[in-house]
C-alpha cells in the first residue's frame, strides 16, 4: 500500500491536471498577437515591376452565398452541405480569378466551423487562385457554442496576397459594450488585421483588413474605429503607407437612409411603436452613427470618393441583409494614405447578384504605385 | 416562454449528466460493491447510485441491472450484466445495453440556448444496442485488472443527417455508432487500495468504428475515491480524450469528480 506522503503527492498531481485541463471553451485572445500564416500549395512568381496594384475587399459570409441563415437574414439554415460550401468557394474563386486583384481583404472566412462543413476557407482559397500567401486573425474562435445547434466555430479576418506577408499582428477591438457577461463570453471579438507586404516598389508597405461590430447598440463601433484611427496615424506618422479595406459595418456620412429597421424585420418583429423594446432592430439603425466615418474620409483617400457616392448612392450600395433582396447600403471601404488611380473603383453589383455569391458584394480600386504621399 | 426555457435547461443539464456519467461511471473496489466497471455484479439487493453515474441495482446473484434515472424519461436506457461461470481465477461477465436516444436529441435540437443540435433537423427514431464481455482478475488483495470488449449496433427508422453530429469530447464517441451504424468499444481497467479509506482507479477505453471517416477515439481516466463505508464514497480525478471528430483530432483533459450513495435492501431469509 502506498503511504501518506505518496497519497498527498498523487492528490496534487490530479490536482494540477484538473487545473491544466480547463481549457477555455472561448479564445479570448491578447490585445495583440501573432496572426496565423498561410502559405499557398503551389507558390507563382509574383511580378516585380509594377506600376499599379488592385485592392478588393469583400466579406464573403464564410461561403454561404445568398443561403437564409439564420443568424443574419431572417433565415432557418444553420449547418450548410459540404458540397455546396465547396461550389460557393469555387464561385467566389472563379470571381476573383476573373477581376485579378493583387492584395484582397476578406471578411467572415471560415477554417474551422462546423457550419461550414470545418473546411479551411483560407487554405482553399489560396490553393484555388493565384494568391500565393495568407494571413488570418480569428474574431470568433469557441469549441463549441450550445446555441442554436453552432457548434464549433472559428471565423475571421483574411487577407490573401501575391506577395510575401513578412508580418501579421492581430489587434483586438473593444467588446461590445451593451451585452451580459455570459453573451459576451461566447460572442465574437472582432479584431483588426495588420501585415506588412513585401509590395515590389513601395517601401514599408501595410494592408489592414477591418471587420466591425455589425450589431451594437451603443458606442462601441465608435471605440473601434478609433482604435483603427490610433493604428493608421502611428503608420502615418512614421511614413508607413498602408491601404485598410474592410466591411465597417458603417454606412457613408451623408447617406439618404439611415434607419433599416423595417427592411430588415422578420416576420413578427415590430420596430419604431410606442411599445415596442427595442424600439430599432439591432444592426439596421445608423441614425446616430451618421458621421462616425466622417474621420476618415477627411484623413484618407476613399476608394469611392465621397461626392461619387452623394451623388448617386445605389450604385455603391454593398450590402444587404435580405436573402433575396437588391443591395441598400454601403458598408465595405477601401481607404489609402497613397492616392487612388481616379475612376478605377468598382462595386461588383451585378456580378455578384447574379452568381449569389454573399450577402456583401466586393469592391476594387486601383493605386498608383511609386507616388507615394 | 418560462416552459421553454425549463426545457432548454433539462436540456443542458441532461448533457452535463451525459457527461459526466461517462466521466464518473466506475467505482474503485476489489469487492462486489461498488463494482460498477467489473465482472463482479453487485450483492442480491444492493442498489448504488451517484449524481452523475446511474442506478445500478443486484437482482440475483447472475444479474444485475443499471439505468440512467433522469435520462430515462428522455432517453430511456437499460443494461444487463450477467454473471458467468468463473474461468479459472478469471471472473467473467457480459454486459448487454440498449438506448433509445431520439426524444433527448430532439429537446436539444432548438433554436437559441441550449441548441446543440442544429433546428433544422429531425431526428429519426433510432436505438442502439450493445453487447460486451468483461474478465477480471485479482491481482494480490489489493488490486483487481478489468479487460472488456464489445460490440455495438443501432438500428435507424429514417435518415441521420450526419451534420446532426455534437462534437465534444465523450459525446462524440458515444453517439457515432448511429452514424456509422456499428462499432467495437474495449478497455482495461486497473483499480486497488492505496491506503485506509483511498482507493484508485485507472482505465482506458477505445472506441472504433471501421469504415468511419472518424473511426477512432481513446479516453483514459484517472481517479482517487475515498470509500468512507458501503453506503457513501466520493470520487475526484480526471479524464482524458482523444476522438477524431469531423474536423480533425483534438485532445481533451476534463475534471472528473462524482458522489455516490449506496444501501442494502432487506433479503427474506
Amino acid at each position: 500500500m502506498v503511504n501518506c506522503k505518496g497519497i498527498a503527492l498523487i492528490s496534487f498531481a490530479i490536482l494540477g491536471l484538473m487545473i491544466y485541463s480547463c481549457d477555455p471553451l472561448v479564445n479570448k485572445f491578447d490585445d495583440v498577437e501573432d496572426a496565423e500564416m498561410y502559405t499557398a500549395k503551389n507558390i507563382e512568381t509574383p511580378p516585380n515591376n509594377i506600376d499599379t496594384l488592385i485592392f478588393m475587399t469583400w466579406n464573403i459570409r464564410f461561403g454561404v452565398a445568398r443561403l437564409p441563415w439564420f443568424g443574419d437574414c431572417c433565415g432557418n439554415k444553420v449547418i450548410v452541405e459540404k458540397s455546396d460550401v465547396h461550389q460557393n468557394l469555387e464561385n467566389i474563386a472563379n470571381f476573383i480569378n476573373e477581376v485579378r486583384p493583387d492584395i484582397i481583404f476578406m471578411q467572415e472566412v471560415d477554417i474551422e466551423s462546423k457550419r461550414t462543413a470545418y473546411i479551411d476557407e483560407v487554405q482553399w482559397l489560396l490553393d484555388n487562385t493565384y494568391f500565393n500567401y495568407g494571413c488570418y486573425a480569428s474574431m470568433w474562435d469557441a469549441q463549441f457554442v450550445p446555441s442554436d445547434g453552432l457548434g464549433r466555430i472559428n471565423t475571421g479576418n483574411a487577407i490573401l496576397s501575391r506577395w510575401k506577408i513578412e508580418e501579421a499582428e492581430r489587434i483586438q477591438l473593444p467588446l461590445r459594450g451593451d451585452q451580459d457577461a455570459l453573451t459576451e463570453y461566447f460572442y465574437l471579438r472582432r479584431n483588426l488585421l495588420k501585415t506588412k507586404i513585401a509590395v515590389p516598389g513601395i517601401n514599408d508597405f501595410y494592408a489592414l483588413d477591418i471587420h466591425m461590430s455589425a450589431f451594437s447598440t451603443d458606442d462601441t463601433k465608435q471605440r473601434q474605429l478609433d482604435r483603427v484611427i490610433e493604428e493608421l496615424e502611428t503608420l502615418d506618422n512614421t511614413n508607413c503607407q498602408f491601404v485598410i479595406g474592410g466591411d465597417f459595418n458603417l454606412i457613408p456620412p451623408g447617406s439618404d437612409s439611415t434607419d433599416f429597421c423595417d427592411e430588415d424585420k422578420c416576420a413578427g418583429e415590430s420596430f419604431h411603436g410606442p411599445n415596442d423594446d427595442p424600439m430599432h432592430k439591432e444592426g439596421s439603425y445608423f441614425t446616430p452613427e451618421i458621421d462616425w466615418l466622417q474621420v476618415m474620409y477627411y484623413n484618407y483617400s476613399p476608394a469611392v470618393p465621397h461626392p461619387d457616392y452623394l451623388s448617386d448612392q445605389e450604385h455603391y450600395f454593398t450590402h444587404t441583409p435580405e436573402w433575396d433582396g437588391f443591395w441598400n447600403r454601403k458598408l465595405d471601404y477601401l481607404f489609402t494614405n497613397m492616392s487612388w488611380i481616379t475612376g478605377t473603383d468598382s462595386t461588383y453589383q451585378d456580378i455578384t447578384v447574379q452568381n449569389s455569391l454573399s450577402d456583401h458584394v466586393a469592391v476594387s480600386a486601383k493605386l498608383e504605385v511609386g507616388n507615394g504621399k | 416562454m418560462a416552459n421553454k426555457n425549463i426545457l432548454r435547461y433539462i436540456g443542458i443539464l441532461l448533457i452535463l449528466i451525459g457527461m459526466n456519467s461517462a466521466l464518473v461511471s466506475d467505482e474503485i473496489s476489489a469487492n462486489q460493491s461498488w463494482s460498477s466497471g467489473t465482472a463482479y455484479l453487485l450483492p442480491v439487493k444492493r442498489y448504488e447510485i451517484g449524481i452523475f453515474q446511474p442506478l445500478r441495482y443486484g437482482l440475483s446473484e447472475t444479474r444485475e441491472i443499471s439505468l440512467h434515472p433522469i435520462f430515462a424519461f428522455v432517453s430511456p436506457n437499460l443494461n444487463l450484466k450477467l454473471a458467468h461461470d468463473k474461468i479459472g481465477n478469471l471472473q467473467f461477465a457480459s454486459d448487454h445495453g440498449i438506448i433509445y436516444p431520439t426524444i433527448l436529441m430532439n429537446l436539444i435540437s432548438r433554436e437559441g440556448t441550449g441548441g446543440i443540435i442544429s433546428p433544422e433537423f429531425e431526428i429519426p427514431h433510432m436505438i442502439s444496442i450493445y453487447n460486451g464481455v468483461i474478465l477480471s482478475k485479482p491481482l494480490g488483495n489489493y488490486h483487481l485488472i478489468t479487460v472488456k470488449v464489445g460490440f455495438n449496433f443501432a438500428i435507424k427508422f429514417g435518415e441521420l443527417d450526419k451534420r446532426t453530429t455534437i462534437d465534444l469530447p465523450l459525446v462524440f464517441p458515444r453517439l457515432n455508432v448511429f452514424y456509422n451504424s456499428y462499432g467495437f468499444r474495449g478497455g482495461c481497467d486497473l483499480k486497488g487500495k492505496i491506503f485506509k479509506k483511498w482507493y484508485y482507479l485507472a482505465d482506458i477505453d477505445i472506441f472504433y468504428f471501421p469504415g468511419a471517416d472518424e473511426d477512432f477515439a481513446f479516453e483514459h481516466k484517472g481517479l482517487i475515491q475515498w470509500n468512507k463505508s458501503k453506503k457513501f464514497q466520493l470520487c475526484f480525478g480526471y479524464k482524458l480524450s482523444y476522438c477524431n471528430y469531423p474536423f480533425g483530432s483534438q485532445w481533451h483533459l476534463l475534471p472528473a469528480f462524482d458522489i455516490q450513495f449506496a444501501k442494502q435492501l432487506k433479503t427474506k431469509k
